[in-house]
């Protein structure tokens, strides 16, 4: 049995998941990042995409969309800090897709009236959010 | 003596009002457990969040970012008032409105503006009576409260202080100390206390490890402090949604109890009442029969 990483996603709402893992695999400002057993200590930020997990010596792989956060990694213990995440099966793709298609309207009109920035910014993060669950959901 | 009728109306009108408390109160009841697993659920994220937070901190040596930057003056701060969307819940909403009025009045005479973000109906009704108009208002959430919830209320705050209109930021909810206790409390959220990031012990220090950052501390505090910030507004959404149901439930205990009191007084008057009705009639009969035989 080869060693294994213990990986906890977390919202603000609930721990989606628990499980013991060969690997992490997440989206991270500047790149993807793999994370193996023996890490060494780590903390970064992460952007919306797609996080994925591998276990059982690599048969099983569980995909999550993640709207970005943080990970840390301390003595094989991953803790994943998502503002929001959802594991592949169980995202409404229709949902998402209305939900992009809304917030890119809005969007578009709230530049026209030149709104304030913070409400774009949100429906940004929210897009963003939305995108990523229709990419991680299209690629499974 | 009341009228007989009169009485029989009062019990009903009594038993039913406490029918509907009673039922208001095991609503309740219900109510408090969902909402505690809410906050139970909530949990761990906050605490892997200050754990990283701790984390960064020690590595970020005297780490300063405008959230955590106290301004030299202090012209304008904000309170986020959290109450509740429906009354009948004793005392609960008072309080935090006695609290919001307690820090206005702290700060006006020290020359401080004041804005209120209100959360819950009966903050702004209020509000709005005493002449106070809320700068946000937020309605509907207090059952419910979202992290999205909190984010949109954080948005309000952070980037205001950032620019530096604001000069302090504090929220006034109920703590839930138990399901029968809660505690008005204000929290203060910006600038950020230095103490949250500072790990109490000094050997767990030496023992941790050295950490990797990507891209590097400092962005990662910059990104993580605001998150902080949104947990907090969350925590305190949450405790006042589970107070709220544990006011409510206090509330409506008394009610049913006070109802059943009432309705125990009002059968024996009704009683008294009856039986002098007919302590009455016997006499009328006998003393008519003694005049029948009279004659």
């Amino acid at each position: 049995m080869a060693r294994t990483l213990l990986c906890e996603i977390v919202t603000p709402e609930r721990v989606l998941y628990t499980n013991e893992v060969e690997m992490v695999v997440a989206p991270t400002l500047e790149g993807e990042i793999g994370i193996l057993p023996l890490h060494v200590p780590l903390v970064t930020v992460l952007k919306p995409g797609e996080l994925r997990v591998r276990y059982n010596d690599g048969k099983d792989v569980d995909w999550f969309a993640i709207s970005g956060g943080y990970l840390q990694v301390h003595e094989d213990k991953v803790i994943v800090l998502a503002d929001n995440a959802a594991l592949a099966s169980q995202i409404d793709v229709g949902r998402a897709r209305e939900g992009m298609s809304k917030l890119e309207e809005r969007m578009a009109q709230l530049k026209q009236d030149a709104a304030e920035d913070g409400i774009l910014e949100d429906c940004e993060r929210d897009l963003k959010w939305c995108q990523a669950q229709v990419a991680v959901a299209e690629r499974r | 003596m009341a009228n007989l009728r009169d009485i029989k109306q009062r019990i009903v009108s009594v038993q039913s009002t406490s029918q509907i408390t009673r039922t208001m109160e095991m609503v309740a009841t219900a109510k408090i457990k969902k909402a505690q697993e809410k906050i139970e659920a909530a949990r761990p994220y906050a605490l892997a969040m200050v754990e990283v937070l701790g984390n960064v901190a020690r590595f970020v040596q005297g780490a300063s970012h405008p959230l955590l930057e106290e301004h030299d003056k202090r012209e304008r701060v904000a309170v986020v008032s959290i109450t509740s969307d429906r009354g009948l819940c004793g005392a609960f909403n008072s309080n935090i409105l006695r609290l919001t009025e307690q820090i206005i009045s702290r700060e006006q005479s020290n020359d401080a503006e004041t804005s209120v973000i209100a959360v819950g109906k009966k903050a702004i009704s209020y509000l709005r009576y005493r002449g106070v108009e809320p700068t946000v208002a937020y309605r509907d959430i207090s059952d419910k409260p979202t992290f999205a919830d909190a984010r949109a209320i954080a948005a309000h705050i952070i980037p205001a202080y950032e620019a530096g209109e604001i000069d302090a930021a504090y929220v006034a909810f109920n703590r839930f100390k138990n399901v029968a206790e809660q505690k008005a409390e204000v929290y203060q959220l910006l600038p950020i206390e230095r103490r949250v990031m500072e790990t109490e012990d000094a050997q767990i220090d030496q023992l941790m490890p050295e950490y990797v950052f990507e891209p590097d501390a400092g962005t990662v505090l910059e990104r993580l402090l605001p998150t902080y910030v949104e947990t907090l507004i969350y925590r305190a959404l949450m405790e006042s949604a589970a107070s709220e149901h544990g006011a409510r439930r206090t509330a409506m205990k008394s009610a049913t109890d006070n109802a059943t009191e009432m309705v125990n007084t009002l059968t024996r008057s009704y009683n008294r009442a009856r039986q002098a009705a007919i302590t009455n009639e016997i006499a009328e009969i006998v003393g008519g029969a003694a005049a029948l035989e009279d004659s």
